[in-house]
């Protein structure tokens, strides 16, 4: 009786730890974006972007090598495993909950997470973060929270990231030059 | 002349009894006559299923092909966007790390 007690103890604690590694690591730099329900009706614009693994196979194929946009972007998506981006635009300041951003910029605490650009401009009021998911001195996952009273934007990059790839997409996206080693 | 040909035309047409057998083999004969005409039958029946099958299949591939080129497009398009946006950022980011950290006198390094 109390051994049967003490195995059912254990499985408890054992799946119980289970479920908490499996939380807290969750899929290699896959943050848990909430669902932000109703927003999009709210919001003036909205931008909802789900790409994962298979969805990001099917784009590279329909990428136009000889496109240098295109071929920009399939360099810039050589091992990343999934692309997350919720965007949304309001005409009204703070019709967004912050709470959930707030929730998302939590998990970027976790073991990992590192952060390399803050910025506040109070003129704006616009709050940019920028965070690497470095794992054996690779980059395995990129997060970007932006907020301004009247918009946010979340993206989240999955999987092994070069740096380097993302440097030579200058100029084609408006992405510019950073400095990112020098932040290390 | 006439009476000849009268008599000619009733001998020909005299009551004759059938051979032996002769029920036998016209039954045989309407029963393989069914069975070949039931199993012409089956055989285009067999060829109309086959052919509509294989453009159902047809059809089907080409339907989702279609489909697929239309996710596929709406992909890529959707990491163009995606990618437009992370520069978006990463330019605010970058023009305030400039704003903040201005330029040092230029010594002659040229970076």
């Amino acid at each position: 009786m109390i051994m049967k007690a003490l195995f059912r103890h254990s499985m408890l604690v054992l799946v119980g730890t289970l479920s908490f590694c499996t939380n807290t690591f969750a899929a290699d730099g896959q943050l848990k974006i909430p669902e932000f329900a109703g927003l999009a009706d709210k919001a003036a614009e909205s931008v909802i972007i789900t790409l994962d693994p298979s969805l990001l196979r099917l784009a590279a194929r329909f990428l136009d090598p000889s496109d240098p946009e295109d071929a920009a972007a399939r360099a810039a998506i050589a091992g990343i495993k999934g692309i997350y981006v919720r965007s949304y635009k309001f005409d009204q300041d703070f019709a967004y909950p912050k709470a959930d951003v707030d929730m998302v910029r939590k998990q970027l605490g976790a073991p990992g997470w590192q952060q390399l650009v803050q910025v506040r401009t109070r003129a704006e009021q616009q709050n940019v973060d920028i965070y690497l998911l470095v794992e054996q001195e690779r980059a395995n996952g990129l997060a970007i929270i932006a907020s301004k009273p009247r918009e946010f934007t979340i993206v989240n990059i999955v999987g092994s990231i070069d740096m380097k790839k993302l440097h030579e997409l200058e100029g084609q996206f408006g992405i510019p030059k950073l400095d990112l080693e020098d932040k290390k | 002349m006439s009476k000849d040909f009268e008599q000619q035309l009733h001998e020909a047409l005299r009551p004759v009894d059938p051979e032996e057998g002769f029920e036998q083999r016209v039954l045989a004969r309407i029963v393989q006559e069914r069975s070949s005409t039931r199993r012409k039958v089956t055989r285009w029946a067999s060829v109309a299923l086959a052919a509509s099958v294989v453009f159902a299949a047809v059809l089907g591939t080409h339907e989702w092909q279609l489909r697929r080129e239309q996710e596929g497009l709406e992909a890529r398009k959707q990491l163009l966007e995606a990618l437009r946006l992370t520069g978006e950022k990463l330019d605010v980011a970058y023009q305030a790390v400039n704003r903040e950290a201005p330029e040092p006198a230029d010594d002659g390094s040229g970076a």
